[in-house]
């Protein structure tokens, strides 16, 4: 990886960019501010920062406009930052060609893990074999197509294993619904967003110690779901 | 009627005149005695009518003639200048009336395309002016959640840049406050979500999206999100494997489970245990969320699902399960308030906190119409 580490935060609150300045520098990244949607689409043309902070809330134009201005030419990952209760537009970013979100107020830790994954992310190269994901006593194998538990094999159907294997390969990414429809079933028009839900469900029951309380495979509701990232 | 009036205030007037005029007449020089006549005419041509203001400055110039110029009470002129005099007086008093009269046209024509709005507002389908009102709340409903989001992004976000410093890692005095500083942002974030919500749900701006959900799913996702203000406590939830999936908003839903978490956690030791649970009964999916607290009093069985209802202990702004029963009842649901059977003490295992006294519970009920139909 390269050793600079450029975010382009476009964002117009100065208290929100003084904050955002300073743990993004503690742990070591450069940070270039834009306050307004204008700025920040030359920034991210002329510096070509490595991710990209958005938020959808501009005093000059609609977050999601700057958004599909940078979607024509970059593949730079694009974070959009929202609030809790707007569901709807957290899933038109990401429609619209988002990476993932933040939601306000977020933490530190949030905030830095979001950055690593999407730089992750952003680095590899569809040709790469995808790492063993080993997490929390859940192991998967994409090559070996293999699953573990607590070092046990456990046995998928094959619906169950793809929609895992889809949410491995975007590990610490959220994955909307209809993209899992898409990736998973493919063409089958018989798939309706009750099935994604039952499927992950029934998955739920086989690679998570207790259900109700899971500890790799998260629901983003209203959005879809989220493989917790491996730890670096 | 009021034209005869008019017509007659028009030649009382010059008459009134000429009488002042009689009595300034040794004191004043004549070119001044116009002033009285023309004084009188303006108040005429005041009126707004031509018709009279014309005559009463043709009567004024007559009066005027007859009485004053020389050689008096003749209509005889002696001096040519006062031929000018006159045109003037009448000149005046036609311009005077004129104006006037525009001036009152003008007014009436705006009282009336003022009736005519008024008319038409009234006329406008109430649907277009309740699509206004709404789209005016919506906007300041959001401007408002952003003026709140954002200084409270910005305290619980510089509090949390702080915490992850190096040099603070071994000061636990200044740990604990920042962490204070970070949990209190949070929790007032979520109260000013609850109350924007609430004026969402009232003002009819939710848009209620049923789609067949496990509610293992929802409740999962709403322990997540508690799991800072639960701590350590233990949650036991009981969810039969055969559970139908229930048509819900799951964001709605996970709102309703927070609350009712949140609410059972405020209100009860900080070790007393919740209990979840689940169970089909007719035609609807039978929710319990139960704690081990003192219990609710008689009278607040009804009204805790009250807006701003709360009872002294408590410390919340009483809109957690006002928005509880909402959503609810949006759903097509009810939601009510128990006090835990004294017998059910005795069974308890998993509460080890338990207070004697029982504890609350609170119930809602969800169809499963449309599973049924499909």
């Amino acid at each position: 990886m390269s050793a600079e580490k450029t975010v382009l935060v476009i964002e117009d609150e100065t208290a929100i960019l003084t904050f955002l300045r300073s743990s993004l520098e503690q742990n070591g990244w450069t940070m270039l501010e834009a306050r307004n949607g204008r700025v920040g689409l030359e920034l991210a043309a002329s510096k070509k920062p490595s991710v990209i902070l958005l938020d959808l809330g501009l005093p000059d134009q609609d977050g999601l406009l700057v958004l599909k201005a940078l979607r024509q030419w970059t593949s730079a990952p694009v974070i959009i930052i929202s609030a809790r209760g707007q569901e709807h537009d957290k899933v038109r970013g990401l429609n619209a060609g988002a990476d993932d979100y933040l939601t306000k107020p977020f933490g530190i830790p949030e905030l830095m893990a979001r950055l690593r994954v999407a730089l992750r992310h952003a680095a590899q190269k569809p040709e790469d074999v995808p790492p063993v994901y080993d997490r929390e006593g859940l192991k998967v194998d994409l090559v070996a197509r293999r699953v573990w538990l607590k070092k046990k094999e456990i046995h998928l159907s094959p619906l169950q294993y793809n929609l895992l294997a889809v949410l491995v390969r975007n590990a610490g990414r959220v994955v909307r619904q209809d993209q899992l429809m898409k990736d998973v079933w493919g063409e089958s028009r018989d798939v309706t967003p009750e099935l994604v839900r039952i499927t992950v469900h029934q998955l739920r029951h086989k690679i998570e110690p207790d259900p109700v309380r899971p500890r790799s495979l998260k629901t983003e509701p209203g959005v879809g779901y989220r493989l917790e990232a491996l730890d670096e | 009627m009021k034209k005869l009036r008019d017509y007659s205030f028009a030649v009382a007037v010059p008459a009134l005149a000429t009488a002042v005029s009689f009595v300034l007449y040794p004191y004043l020089e004549l070119t001044n005695l116009v002033m009285v006549y023309l004084l009188g005419t303006l108040a005429v041509a005041a009126r707004g009518h031509r018709g009279p203001a014309a005559l009463s400055a043709a009567a004024s110039v007559l009066c005027f003639d007859f009485f004053f110029v020389p050689p008096r009470y003749t209509f005889r002129v002696s001096d040519v200048e006062y031929l000018w005099t006159f045109a003037g007086m009448f000149l005046a008093a036609m311009i005077i009336s004129h104006l006037t009269v525009r001036l009152r046209e003008e007014a009436e024509a705006a009282r009336q395309g003022e009736e005519r709005s008024v008319w038409l507002l009234e006329k406008a389908k109430k649907a277009e002016v309740d699509a206004e009102t709404e789209r005016l709340r919506s906007s300041l409903l959001s401007s408002v959640s952003h003026d709140f989001r954002t200084p409270l992004t910005a305290i619980v976000g510089s509090a949390g840049t702080l915490l992850d410093r190096q040099e603070l890692q071994h000061n636990p005095a200044v740990r604990e406050l920042l962490e204070n500083i970070q949990e209190e942002g949070e929790r007032l974030s979520h109260l000013v979500q609850n109350l924007l919500e609430t004026t969402r749900l009232e003002s009819g701006a939710v848009q209620i999206r049923k789609e067949l959900t496990p509610l293992e799913e929802v409740v999962g996702s709403a322990l997540e999100r508690v799991q800072k203000s639960l701590r350590d406590r233990a949650v036991k939830v009981d969810i039969p494997e055969d559970l139908p999936l229930i048509p819900m908003d799951a964001t709605l839903m996970e709102q309703v489970f927070i609350n009712l978490l949140e609410n059972g956690a405020r209100h009860t030791p900080a070790e007393a245990g919740l209990e979840i649970s689940a169970a089909v009964q007719g035609g609807s999916v039978l929710m319990t969320m139960a704690d081990h607290g003192a219990g609710l009093k008689p009278e607040a069985m009804e009204r805790v699902f009250d807006k701003f209802y709360h009872d002294q202990s408590s410390h919340g702004a009483g809109l957690g399960l006002a928005i509880c029963r909402a959503i609810v009842n949006a759903h097509g649901g009810r939601i009510w308030a128990e006090n835990r059977p004294p017998h059910e003490q005795a069974g308890e295992r998993l509460s080890s906190g338990a207070r004697p006294g029982g504890g609350a519970i609170f119930r809602f009920t969800l169809p499963l119409g449309d599973v049924l139909e499909r």
